[in-house]
């Protein structure tokens, strides 16, 4: 099956007003409808938590109310749909995607994927010994810069049972295993990309099915960083980070959302075919970082002008 | 204390640790107060925003990691993450110059939160 990634993750929120300054914020473009997107035209969509056109609410708290897939061809839609429709309904939507749920009970979008291919440089950095550098003169960061997300990239589900939830993406939607933590669940990528990772799954008890984090791609480290301290001069909260995950590589930083789960920026995650062997990690802090730091004010080792009293 | 509105929380950083550990909200004329951290984690403030406690409607306490919500007068989580625990309370006293103290237990302090 050649699904690409997410296209768009849909919620029904409470607060409409505090999730568009939000998400515009992070870094999203208003493109109208309540539609956030990203460069490559993924994005988050948020509507009223009533509103009649979105999936059932689930009975957890989540306001994660439907995850869209890109896909790659109308052959690949209608593979998924004559999949999917030996168990279970799939519906027929008026803007030509299917829909229909998982083996968790999250509602499923599958399209022929919206985004578009982006040609932009990653993040460069000079280092003695590299033949690829940025060129001479050119300068590496800005004291004030307003990154743009890139690409929707990852997911991250609370799961009663993890070993059900892979089943059903592997078996069903050809999605790939490429590391797992012991007990926890895995991380999966579709077929249709060598990203690391565009879900993962952790066990939970029951009551918290739902949605802990969904992310973007930045150009590099330092955009995160930079997209990061934004947020917090802004007034929002850091969850965790930054840092630099050890699955995937990829460097991350989550802040708390409006949207009931957090939201994350992440940057250089590893790439990943066929030929990669999954690895197995015992869960907690230590695997679950390289490193981890925390934000604090600017502040400058110079001390007082020469000749002040030290105060 | 006639600052804080009907249905409104607001964060206090009593001990100056450079982030808010307390929470008030006022609900029915009572002021109730507990230590901003989310049971889910034991680690982890609130809101998404300074003083964002509450869910639209002010019904609720809400955690905006993962969506708990609390009952705002017991302060037990009624869904979500830490369903059945409960947010830990932060006794008030008024000071005879109208000031409100909260009596941090953890570290037997007591810091004026507004
Ligand atoms: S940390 Fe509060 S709900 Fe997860
Ligand atoms: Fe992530």
């Amino acid at each position: 099956m050649n699904i690409i990634g997410p296209d768009f993750l849909v919620f029904g929120v409470d607060d409409m007003e505090s999730c568009r300054q939000y998400l515009t914020d992070y870094g999203l473009k208003a493109a109208g409808d309540d539609r956030f997107l990203a460069l490559d035209g993924t994005g988050v969509i948020i509507k009223p938590k009533d509103d009649p056109s979105l999936p059932a609410a689930l009975e957890t708290p989540t306001m994660l109310r439907k995850t869209v897939y890109g896909v790659a061809d109308q052959a690949t839609l209608e593979a998924i749909a004559t999949e999917l429709s030996s168990d279970r309904e799939v519906k027929r939507l008026a803007d030509g995607s299917i829909e229909s749920v998982d083996d968790m009970g999250f509602a499923l979008g599958f399209q022929v994927t919206v985004r578009t291919t982006l040609s932009l440089p990653a993040e460069i950095v000079n280092a003695p010994g590299s033949s690829h550098q940025r060129a001479v003169n050119d300068i590496g960061v800005q004291k004030v810069a307003a990154p743009e997300p890139r690409s929707l990239s990852h997911i991250v589900y609370f799961v009663p049972d993890f070993a059900r939830a892979e089943a059903f993406y592997a078996e069903r939607l050809g999605f790939i295993t490429t590391d797992r933590f012991t007990g926890v669940g895995p991380f999966m990528r579709p077929a249709g990309t060598t990203d690391h990772h565009t879900v993962f799954f952790i066990q939970t008890p029951p009551h918290m099915l739902g949605c802990e984090h969904f992310t973007f791609h930045m150009a590099g480290p330092t955009e995160v960083m930079h997209a990061g301290r934004n947020m917090v001069e802004k007034g929002y909260q850091s969850f965790w980070g930054p840092g630099r995950h050890l699955f995937g590589s990829n460097w991350f930083w989550y802040f708390k959302s409006p949207l009931g789960c957090n939201m994350e920026y992440d940057a250089d995650m590893d790439l990943h075919d066929d030929q990669w062997t999954a690895r197995e990690g015992a869960p907690g802090a230590d695997n679950s970082q390289a490193f981890l730091f925390k934000y604090t004010e600017k502040w400058s080792p110079m001390g007082p002008p020469p000749g002040a009293k030290p105060q | 204390m006639e600052e804080l509105a009907e249905g409104e929380a607001r964060g206090f950083d009593p001990l100056d640790e450079g982030q808010d550990s307390v929470f008030v909200v006022r609900r029915g004329g009572d002021l109730v107060a507990y230590r901003d951290i989310c049971p889910h984690y034991g680690s982890t403030a609130l809101p998404w925003r300074k003083d964002a406690y509450l869910d639209a409607g002010g019904k609720d306490i809400i955690c905006s990691a993962h969506g708990a919500r609390f009952a705002i007068d017991t302060g037990l989580c009624t869904a979500g993450p830490c369903l059945g625990e409960s947010l830990i309370p932060v006794p008030l006293q008024l000071s005879d110059e109208g000031e409100v103290l909260a009596d941090l237990n953890s570290n037997n302090s007591v810091g004026v939160v507004k």
